[in-house]
């Protein structure tokens, strides 16, 4: 019976015990040490291999606010690491929540970047795929005016795009759609090299396109922009949540282990009793 | 000619668009490439989408108006619902059509900082207690497929854990090799199937040998 | 020809014409493909039937809706799938609930489910609120949902289409109802949510094969094996193109360039 019982806790049970795993190591942190991701390197290299004076960044603010959790990390990380590099940054974004969050990333930047100088937010192009393959047709006249109702045409960030080539990496943060198969499948060959910061859910979608060559670097979760905080030095968001990620993790498995430990206990109690039936 | 007038659409503008994609030659009488003309057709989509939602929009306040109306059971949620609607959509396009008013754009800011925000990542993080309950419940060694599945999931998971590192240092090791090989072949797989069924799919709809989203009428 | 189309283009011919010309052969009685037994599919009037002796609806979602991006075919796919829902639900008489979350596709599941209702004879069955656009944002429309989960009591869940993050929230909300679970996406990473969390699961392009399977029109069935054979061509690709690799030849390698 106590088998059976284990085997069908109440889940509030499983949420609590899993709610209180999650918040303590976020009041008091614990600090485990974190490996770096050789595909998380490949991004970090491919920015640190820019050059200033000539290279362009197109950073993609494709992910919602539900999945900033997973992915905001990186995309702050990202944008300190261009900054720090002077790299120019042009942010768009295909989803409706992206400027607003891209709004947030500048805030969070602040003396680093001067705005329409070496960063802007274009805004927000509806249709999908539809509005990606617009933009890579004509990254330079698509949008008239920023986020901001600010006219683009002066800016000295956007000076010399005439087209796609003329951006020489896109790094793309996205929870879902539009995604890297949109751009993938719009790219011209030979164009930009495109990276990805995705949602940890997402990882194995991704490991066909990784492992062709067609994505050049990929940061993997909550867990990728903690890495890339550590690479540029600079701790903040996501290197604070790992530890609860961890132990998150490790709990969940414990669950497994519980619920078969009660799985094969029921069944051989099952058949000590004799009854044959009894699972 | 209830479905044949869209199907004769969906004909053309869907061959139109998939000729754009391999050709590019002016149009006869006219001075307009293709891609153009698929550019264009392309922004009546993104217009059809934009009335789309008006309609959708118009069809939430009819459904909840007359709940409202009626006082039927959960009234109140539906009131919450068109104030937060109308709400958001009058702060939003005001501060769009003002963009030097900063008050009207802080306060968009702090309604999609403060309200919609975390509304989202609430819904978001309730995966993660999701998971929790539905592994407790679905992973069970009954059969030898089973058991695959429940050691693969317990094994990537604790290669993306920095403190199962701490304790075995091979854990990332096999997460990695899992994710990359044996996820991958199955990924690839299965990705292919799913894209031949696409083209299928769409080819029988360009063509309009599938009617069913238009009905079961004559 | 734009460069760099000519081998798309080509393919695009020959296995769209080899798809048409299975369909029609079968169309005209040619061919007789046979479609392998499906539980998944075949589960679903054991669904409609739990929910019509429960006295309680049928829940019926076609997932993101999408229906001008590329996964509009998993839409498609899934509104084949809705037309044999609403006869069943029409001849069991019971309930049906489907909820919408893109509102391009909101006005077509509205005809579609108020055609089936009659052609079934049971025009009265269709009510304004049978079909309910509950919010384009994703975890809106995801609350939305589980609400109705929660209020409606659904004792049949049924989830086919193109779903993301919000797979596990439905899947695990309907488990909690004691609802009977089908379900089946071509989006992978959720795949393996409802393989862990549902009764049944279609996999991959098994959501495909729904509406061949359950009407047995002669044109899907058709479709369905001509996918089959471009199937066996793909892996005759991939087989070639891996020997010649190992050869270290590039020929197929620039011949798909082109």
């Amino acid at each position: 019976m106590w088998f059976e019982r284990l085997q069908n806790i109440d889940r509030r049970v499983i949420y609590t015990i899993l709610l209180i795993v999650l918040i303590t190591p976020m009041i008091k942190p614990i600090g485990i040490p974190l490996s770096v991701n050789s595909t998380t390197r490949q991004v970090y290299n491919l920015i640190e291999n820019l050059d200033p004076e000539k290279d362009i960044v197109m950073m993609g603010m494709d992910y919602s606010v539900a999945g900033q959790a997973d992915v905001h990390p990186q995309a702050v990380a990202v944008a300190k690491h261009l900054a720090n590099r002077n790299i120019r940054n042009i942010m768009v974004s295909f989803v409706a929540d992206g400027p607003m969050l891209a709004e947030k990333i500048i805030g969070i930047l602040g003396d680093r970047v001067t705005y329409g100088q070496n960063i802007v937010n274009v805004g927000y192009l509806a249709g999908g795929e539809s509005a990606i393959k617009k933009f890579i047709e004509a990254p330079g006249t698509t949008f008239i005016n920023d986020h901001r109702g600010k006219p683009l045409a002066n800016m000295p960030v956007m000076a010399g795009i005439k087209d796609i080539n003329d951006i020489t990496l896109i790094l793309d943060f996205q929870t879902g759609s539009p995604g890297y198969q949109d751009f993938l499948r719009q790219l011209p060959a030979g164009g930009p090299l495109y990276a990805a910061g995705i949602v940890t859910v997402s990882v194995p979608n991704v490991m066909p396109y990784l492992n062709s060559g067609q994505l050049a670097g990929l940061l993997q979760g909550l867990r990728g922009g903690a890495e890339y905080e550590v690479l540029i030095e600079e701790p903040g968001e996501g290197a604070a949540r790992m530890d609860a990620q961890s132990l998150g993790h490790v709990v969940i498995v414990a669950f497994i282990i519980v619920g078969n430990l009660a799985y094969f206990g029921s069944k051989r109690k099952g058949k000590t009793h004799g009854g044959g039936d009894k699972v | 000619m209830k479905r044949s007038v869209p199907l004769l659409i969906v004909f053309v503008i869907g061959t139109f668009l998939l000729a754009s994609y391999f050709f590019n030659f002016t149009l006869p009488g006219t001075n307009i490439t293709l891609k153009q003309g698929a550019s264009t057709i392309n922004n009546w989509g993104v217009i059809v989408t934009a009335f789309a939602v008006g309609l959708a929009s118009i069809n939430l306040l009819r459904i909840h108006g007359a709940k409202i109306i009626n006082q039927r059971s959960g009234w109140v949620n539906s009131a919450i619902l068109i104030l937060t609607m109308f709400t958001f959509i009058i702060v939003g396009i005001y501060s769009r059509s003002n963009p030097d008013n900063e008050s009207a754009a802080k306060l968009f800011s702090n309604l999609f900082n403060y309200a919609y925000s975390p509304f989202s990542a609430t819904m978001y993080s309730m995966i993660a207690f999701y998971v929790a309950s539905a592994s407790y419940r679905a992973f069970r060694m009954r059969s030898l497929e089973a058991t695959l599945l429940l050691s693969a999931a317990v094994l990537v998971m604790l290669g993306n854990a920095p403190i199962a590192e701490q304790v075995w240092a091979q854990f990332p090791v096999i997460g990695k090799w899992l994710l990359t090989v044996i996820n991958t072949t199955g990924q690839r797989g299965i990705a292919i199937g799913v894209a031949i069924g696409g083209f299928a799919t769409s080819l029988r709809i360009l063509l309009g040998f599938d009617r069913g989203h238009l009905g079961q009428g004559d | 020809m734009i460069e760099g189309t000519h081998f798309v283009f080509g393919a695009f011919i020959i296995l769209g014409s080899i798809i048409i010309g299975v369909l029609l052969a079968t169309r005209n009685g040619k061919l007789h493909p046979k479609i392998r037994r499906i539980p998944a599919l075949d589960s679903i009037e054991e669904a409609v039937g739990r929910a019509t002796e429960m006295g309680r609806p049928v829940h019926y979602s076609p997932g993101y809706g999408d229906i001008t991006t590329s996964t509009a075919p998993q839409t498609f796919a899934s509104f084949d799938v809705l037309n044999h829902v609403v006869a069943l639900t029409a001849r069991y008489n019971t309930q049906l609930i489907v909820t919408c979350k893109s509102p391009q596709s909101f006005p077509i599941i509205q005809e579609l489910v108020r055609e089936a209702y009659l052609v079934a004879g049971k025009p009265d069955m269709f009510r304004e609120d049978t079909v309910r656009f509950i919010s384009e944002a994703q975890f809106a429309w995801a609350a939305g949902v589980l609400g109705i989960f929660t209020r409606e009591q659904v004792a049949a869940n049924i989830m086919l289409g193109y779903f993301m993050a919000e797979s596990l929230l439905f899947a695990e909300g309907g488990a909690q109802v004691g609802a009977i679970q089908v379900a089946g996406t071509g989006n992978l990473a959720q795949t393996a949510f409802f393989v862990a969390a549902c009764d049944y699961t279609l996999i991959g392009e098994e959501l495909y094969a729904g509406g061949a399977y359950l009407s047995q029109d002669a044109s899907k069935v058709g479709n369905l094996a001509g996918q089959d054979i471009v199937k066996m061509i793909t892996i005759a690709f991939i087989v070639l193109g891996t020997l010649l690799a190992t050869a270290e030849s590039d020929w197929l390698l620039e011949l798909i360039k082109k």
